[in-house]
């Protein structure tokens, strides 16, 4: 397991909105950024993904979509419609340098899940869902977290911490 | 049994009569809803919970993130209505206080159940007596059977304090308590105890055997148990009189 | 918040002493604990401990809104759909699933798999109109409910809709994935009838959010 999640610089969880809620990093490899460059940066990111999904094609369907309820599902024209009526595709999936490759999960809710690890870290899309559930598990359930606010529960904290060390 | 305290201003939950209690007859007595003339109406296959039995839900298991997410809202809706952490944890131990009563007449009814003794009139001279008469043996419920009941395993230890001054205080330990396994309370609130409705519970176990008792939930965290949970039992000074009391009759 | 609670006296352990029976096995019940702690990925909890902490929110509920069983039923609508927004994260974390075709298959995502994950129940889904867009619920069984009886009040029966929590957990839950509903129950045991029903609509789906410039 350690072998899975070495290589992994830092993480970070942007809102629906947009909004940076939180920002960790675990391991060297990454020159430091400002506070102020996250935020830039979440925002930059939020706003280029709704571009990349905005013109990604439509695909032509086969059949006439039973008619999904009141219907609206935006401008899509009769006859094209993406693979799911009403269903958003997904945007940008990862950006990469030499030195990086910054990888991007959106939940079916909007939120955003970046990860920047080592180009050659394996299995990443592993180790976002195991932090998507720790972020259900430890954030989501505490009553005392607000949603789309920054996140700062010890417990989720702890626990991310633990797993990406391999101790759990 | 002795009506304690708490008991007759304490609203009555789930398992029984929801709202008020103090107004109306025992649950029971609706039973003969035949002969009354409001009484309550039933489905017409007649699935009251008359006609299931107790112990149909003892082995059950539900999914924990369905207790994280309701207690967690309890929590939310308890704080909207409190203005400090003392507030907030005596709201959360008045929702736990009655569990503790319900519960407390579960484990003795499954404690018997098992004997057919547990039904004939004459149970106390044919069963062991199992309303405990002595702090010690309260504890050790509370400390075992409850636990399990709700958590599945024994609580981790039991102490008693040795100064003279708090003889009547008693420490139950849980490493990892259950209910605050996904709570990370805000800094500004770090004395916070959301096991404070666990306390509760202990509270109301001890109310419905006869021992009027004070129980708060303290963090008494440890590096290995960042969450270890102590619950301080303080038994009021009729409680301790009578101890004594017992303990000169020799009785255990 | 002030913090104004009381220090737990023993902060020592020179302060306090085991009690006798439990010293014997107090090593047995560390272990326990530590066993116990390396098993929580089971993620099951008693039964009864939810029922009956369900069963104290609406006690409370009832005690808050002085038996104003509109208030409990509206109150109760909002606490899920406070859960709703929450739960979904868990649900799509933890299963996997992916987003639905049409809202049948929403339908059944709900009964078959959100009910069976969270109260390990499966309503049936029934009861369609011809657009596709409402259908009920029947439970067969419902564990925030189990031995329950509503008050003797003459009114209880007519007005408190006890799991109405549910209703705001389907609201809140699938509003996070962008379709607007209304859930309601339309029957329950414990009013005495025959079925326990939810009827659930669609309103519409919600546009994808786009960058605000664009709207």
């Amino acid at each position: 397991m350690s072998d899975n999640t070495r290589g992994v610089f830092s993480l970070i969880i942007i809102n629906k909105a947009g909004g940076l809620i939180y920002q960790r990093e675990f391991q060297a490899g990454l020159r430091k950024l400002s506070t102020n460059d996250y935020l830039v940066l979440a925002g930059t990111f939020h706003g280029v993904h709704a571009i990349t999904r905005s013109i990604t094609p439509k695909i032509p369907i086969a059949q006439p979509t039973p008619s999904p309820a009141t219907g609206t599902t935006g401008p899509a024209a009769p006859g094209y419609s993406y693979p799911n009526p009403g269903v958003p595709v997904s945007g940008l999936d990862y950006l990469e340098t030499d030195k990086f490759r910054l990888t991007c999960f959106q939940t079916l809710t909007g939120t955003k899940f970046l990860l920047f690890t080592d180009p050659l870290t394996g299995s990443v899309e592993g180790i976002i869902q195991k932090i998507y559930e720790l972020y259900a598990d430890y954030v989501m359930k505490n009553p005392f977290y607000q949603i789309e606010m920054p996140v700062r529960c010890e417990a989720f904290d702890r626990h991310l911490g633990a797993w990406l060390r391999g101790r759990t | 049994m002795a009506v304690p305290p708490r008991h007759a201003t304490m609203q009555s939950i789930s398992n029984g009569n929801t709202a008020q209690g103090n107004d109306r007859p025992p649950t029971q007595q609706s039973q003969q809803q035949s002969q009354q003339s409001p009484g309550l109406r039933v489905p017409s296959n007649r699935k009251t919970i008359y006609d299931r039995h107790l112990n149909r839900t003892r082995n059950a298991e539900l999914s924990r993130a369905s207790f994280a997410f309701l207690f967690g809202e309890m929590v939310t809706y308890a704080q909207r209505r409190v203005t400090g952490i003392q507030d907030l944890e005596k709201r959360l131990n008045e929702q736990g206080y009655p569990l503790g009563l319900r519960l407390l007449d579960l484990l003795f009814y499954r404690s018997t159940s098992t004997s057919s003794s547990a039904l004939s009139s004459s149970s106390t001279s044919s069963s062991p007596p199992n309303r405990p008469l002595r702090i010690i043996t309260l504890l050790h419920l509370i400390h075992g059977p409850l636990w399990r009941l709700l958590f599945g395993r024994a609580a981790d230890a039991l102490e008693h304090s040795v100064s003279a001054e708090t003889a009547n205080e008693y420490m139950i330990t849980d490493n990892d308590p259950m209910v605050n396994t996904y709570i990370s309370a805000p800094r500004d609130m770090n004395m916070l105890n959301c096991a404070a409705y666990v306390a509760g519970i202990i509270e109301g176990v001890c109310d419905g055997c006869g021992f009027e008792t004070k129980v708060s939930a303290h963090n008494q965290p440890t590096e290995l148990w960042p969450s270890r949970t102590v619950f301080l039992v303080r038994f009021g000074d009729p409680v301790m009189e009578r101890e004594k009391v017992l303990e000169r009759a020799g009785i255990k | 918040m002030e913090v104004s609670k009381p220090q737990c006296p023993f902060t020592g352990t020179e302060k306090r002493r085991p009690i006798d029976f439990a010293a014997a096995s107090l090593l047995n019940l560390r272990l326990i604990g530590f066993i116990h702690m390396r098993r929580t990925r089971v993620d099951k909890v008693n039964a009864e401990l939810v029922t009956l902490t369900y069963g104290t929110i609406v006690a409370q509920l009832c005690q808050d809104y002085d038996s104003n069983y509109q208030d409990v039923n509206k109150q109760l609508d909002k606490m899920g759909y406070n859960i709703g927004m929450r739960l979904v994260e868990d649900f799509l974390a933890k299963s996997g699933v992916g987003r639905c075709a049409n809202f049948r298959e929403t339908a059944d995502m709900i009964a078959k798999v959100g009910f069976k994950i969270f109260l390990n129940v499966t309503p049936m889904v029934t009861n369609w109109t011809s657009d596709n867009t409402q259908f009920s619920l029947i439970f067969e069984d419902n564990p925030l409910a189990d031995f329950v009886e509503l008050p003797d009040d003459g009114r209880a029966q007519d007005e408190l809709w006890f799991s109405n929590i549910l209703c705001g957990v389907l609201r809140g839950s699938l509003e996070m994935v962008q379709m607007q509903i209304e859930a309601h129950f339309v029957s329950d045991v414990l009013r005495g009838d025959d079925t326990t029903e939810m009827r659930v609509s669609l309103v519409r789906y919600i546009e994808d959010e786009m960058p605000p410039e664009e709207e």
